[in-house]
């Protein structure tokens, strides 16, 4: 019981996605972050207000860390169909192009 | 991108890096606002005097009180990347010895903050023309709520007589009688991100050069040329002079 709640802990802590996750959250950073510096400098140019720029580029700094860090569902819509764990004795074997390799 | 303690790490390091360009856009965007500075600078009256550096020291100097009339319309130094403007007026006179640079002395200085930078008690108030009376303590300035604020926008100066912040003296304790001193009339622009930058008199690209802000060349007298009041080598105080300090000088009140 205790294994799996801290299983549970370590899996939100760690906070896996899988392969296409990985390069969405990749470009939803690159994007964002570089949305979010434009647009500061062009709200605070517009204003002449460099107040106002900081604000905005740090508004859409912690919109980014909020959107690209935490394991959202959509980063693990496409997970890899991983092979099943094997050892000697399960007596599984895996072939490839006709070999045995396990 | 693998896991959430490496996405936070990627996610930071490319912030540094937009906060860096957009930092460095920034800086650049104050040579292309338009700088068109002007001002005239006066003497007004000068008075060489001795003196000593301190209470107890037993060199005598000779310290030149210098009035001026100061009318600037720096304005344009203030653009939106703008934190204060560090104005002052140098007295320039040639040294003794031809072959040695002139020297400069600072006689009165001012920071000029502007809209965007946070209240400071060293920050520049720009005294009423209207006002005869003498200036408010800053006890009684902040008693009373209402908020010291300048009569002219910001870069805006019109001080006739004003008193010099500092007397100056020469490294050879000597100053009486020298010829051709220049009040010249300095800035130094501190922007919040980017370059500091100092007066100049040439076309900079968008920045045309400071008109005028020099003096008429004059001599100083000599030494008690005329008897001199204690009243007029008063010097002026800037905020920052009202530190309180053990010993140290008081604001001035009005019954004084």
């Amino acid at each position: 019981m205790a294994d799996q709640l801290l299983e549970q802990v370590r899996d939100a802590v760690e906070g896996q996605i899988d392969f296409e996750g990985q390069r969405l959250a990749e470009l939803l950073t690159t994007v964002l972050l570089g949305a979010a510096g434009i647009i500061a400098f062009l709200v605070g140019f517009m204003t002449q207000d460099i107040r106002l720029s900081l604000y905005v580029g740090l508004a859409g700094t912690a919109l980014t860390f909020l959107v690209v860090v935490p394991p959202w569902p959509f980063y693990n819509k496409n997970p890899e169909g991983w092979l099943p764990p094997h050892n000697a004795t399960s007596g599984f074997s895996i072939d490839v192009d006709g070999q045995k390799v396990g | 991108m693998h896991s959430a303690l490496v996405r936070l790490q990627n996610v930071f390091g490319f912030f540094t890096t937009v906060a860096f360009t957009v930092a460095t856009v920034i800086a650049l965007s104050s040579f292309i606002s338009p700088q068109s500075p002007s001002a005239s600078v006066q003497l007004r009256n000068v008075q060489v005097v001795k003196g000593r550096p301190h209470y107890y020291s037993y060199k005598k100097e000779e310290y030149a009180h210098i009035k001026f009339d100061l009318d600037t319309d720096l304005r344009t130094l203030f653009n939106w990347n703008t934190k204060q403007v560090f104005l002052y007026l140098k007295a320039i006179y040639p040294s003794t010895r031809a072959n040695e640079p002139a020297s400069e002395a600072i006689i009165w200085d001012a920071i000029l903050a502007s809209n965007s930078a946070p209240w400071h008690q060293n920050h520049y108030t720009h005294p009423d023309p209207k006002s005869k009376l003498p200036k408010k303590s800053k006890k009684a300035s902040l008693a009373s709520k209402s908020k010291a604020t300048s009569p002219y926008p910001i870069g805006e100066l019109h001080l006739p007589n004003q008193r010099p912040k500092y007397q100056i003296t020469d490294i050879t304790g000597k100053l009486g009688n020298r010829t051709d001193v220049v009040l010249e009339l300095g800035w130094n622009v501190q922007p919040w991100v980017g370059a500091l930058t100092w007066a100049n008199f040439d076309k900079f690209g968008a920045w045309q050069g400071l008109r005028g802000g020099r003096s008429e060349a004059f001599d100083l007298p000599e030494v008690g040329a005329k008897a001199v009041k204690k009243k007029d080598l008063e010097t002026e105080k800037g905020a920052e002079g009202y530190r309180l300090e053990v010993n140290g000088e008081q604001p001035r009140r009005k019954n004084v």
